[in-house]
């Protein structure tokens, strides 16, 4: 088994097979960026403040593209605080004026207030470039894992490994 | 060989093809065959620049954002997209299971592609497919000759029932099918045939012809594999008494030589 890896080429095809299985998934992952023209086109949810849609560990898919319409009053979506990398997941309350400089004011549907409080200092509305996505469908509970992987980063480490092992000890 | 000595599970198939498929080029390159790496090289230079593709595209992003990148990454995920499909496209139509391709000394193109198969009827060891084809070399009689034999052994005759890889039988199997490797080896095609590879040869005898069919032209008769035989004991004497068994019994229910 092991043995078999003095063979140099052997040993190469093995690490390929490794480094395809990761190149493949960050390629899917980054496709389905490209398409959806959204950073990060799945996102977990992390509150409870659009409850009752939307619980914790929700799985929710985006899509950033305003082919049809612009972004309306009424829709989920999915913006970063300014310079932080924390996905908030709240929805349009307030849209003043139209086209990309419109200003949109958005809050949690299961918040007592609006967001004003959580945008950037000085900051008291969104534009359409701060949004990622407005989602489109959602899985839910299957985002547990990534909260579980993002509140223990160790286990990211391990999970890596035993695939690792897994892949190159088994040849087939 | 020192992987000679190693233990498998006898009830891993996968384990019991990919170390025959090991023994192979150990075998063939020992009589002095060449072997051609240029599928394997080929398969992993699409992989591997796939994989740099790929890489290059997580650096850009990590570095410069995704907003910037977009239009390189996409043209990324094309190219990724191409390398992939071309290297499935090489891996199922043109390497198709093959494990070894080489030139014999005597001048023939071989290429060995195997797979493994469970044996149809219950309680019996899995079987080992091997797709052997042979090409005379150019130089020979001018037209290049193309001949395709196909056999299958069950995999109990060159594993012991620990798990421990026989040479001999698996490369008396070899030699004895292909008459390439059977002219460079003649002493594997001499030695008599172990119990297991007996069973073999006299289940496939009563079912009929149709092993037989596809590598007529080139099977051993008893007849010939005596006549080499006696090839030996005249050339070397001493090598024939040395050797563990005595030539020539190939009849079956004859002297049978207890593994």
């Amino acid at each position: 088994m092991l043995s078999s890896l003095g063979n140099p080429r052997q040993a190469a095809a093995q690490l390929m097979n490794f480094g395809l299985i990761l190149s493949t998934a960050f390629m899917l992952w980054k496709g389905l960026s490209v398409i959806t023209d959204s950073p990060s086109p799945i996102v977990v949810v992390l509150s409870g403040s659009m409850e009752p849609a939307f619980q914790r560990g929700d799985l929710l898919l985006l899509w950033n593209r305003n082919l049809f319409s612009e972004t309306s009053v009424g829709e989920i979506v999915v913006y970063n605080v300014k310079d932080k990398d924390i996905p908030i997941v709240h929805r349009v309350v307030r849209k003043f004026g139209s086209g990309p400089n419109a200003k949109l004011l958005t809050k949690g549907d299961n918040n007592l207030s609006d967001d004003t409080e959580l945008y950037a200092r000085g900051q008291d509305y969104l534009v359409r470039k701060d949004i990622i996505g407005s989602v489109q469908g959602f899985i839910p509970f299957v985002g547990y894992v990534t909260i579980m992987l993002a509140e223990h980063p160790w286990l990211k480490t391990v999970m890596l490994g035993i695939m690792g092992l897994v892949v190159v000890l088994q040849r087939e | 060989m020192a992987a000679a000595q190693e233990k498998i599970t006898v009830y891993n198939v996968a384990d019991l093809k990919n170390t025959s498929d090991d023994a192979i080029p150990n075998y063939l390159n020992s009589l002095k065959f060449t072997q051609s790496h240029r599928l394997t090289d080929v398969r992993l230079a699409l992989g591997y620049s796939a994989f740099a593709v790929a890489a290059a595209c997580f650096l850009w992003d990590y570095k410069l954002g995704f907003e910037s990148t977009k239009w390189a990454t996409a043209a990324a995920v094309a190219v990724y997209t191409v390398l992939n499909g071309a290297l499935t496209f090489w891996l199922l139509a043109v390497e198709k299971g093959t494990v070894y391709v080489g030139r014999a000394p005597t001048g023939e193109t071989v290429r060995i592609g195997t797979a493994s198969e469970r044996q149809a009827a219950k309680g019996q060891a899995p079987q080992y497919r091997v797709t052997v084809q042979v090409e005379a070399g150019a130089g020979a009689k001018g037209k290049a000759v193309a001949e395709k034999l196909v056999f299958t052994r069950s995999f109990a005759e060159w594993f012991d029932e620990a798990g421990n890889f026989v040479a001999p039988p698996f490369q008396s199997m070899l030699a004895r099918a292909v008459p390439v490797v059977g002219k460079l080896d003649p002493k594997r095609v001499a030695a008599p045939p172990t119990e297991a590879e007996q069973k073999t040869l006299s289940a496939t005898a009563s079912q009929g012809k149709d092993a037989a069919s596809s590598s007529s032209s080139s099977s051993y008769t008893p007849e010939l594999l005596e006549a080499l035989a006696k090839n030996l004991s005249g050339a070397t004497a001493a090598e024939a008494a040395s050797s563990s068994a005595e030539p020539g019994p190939t009849k079956k229910g004859g002297k049978r030589r207890k593994a």
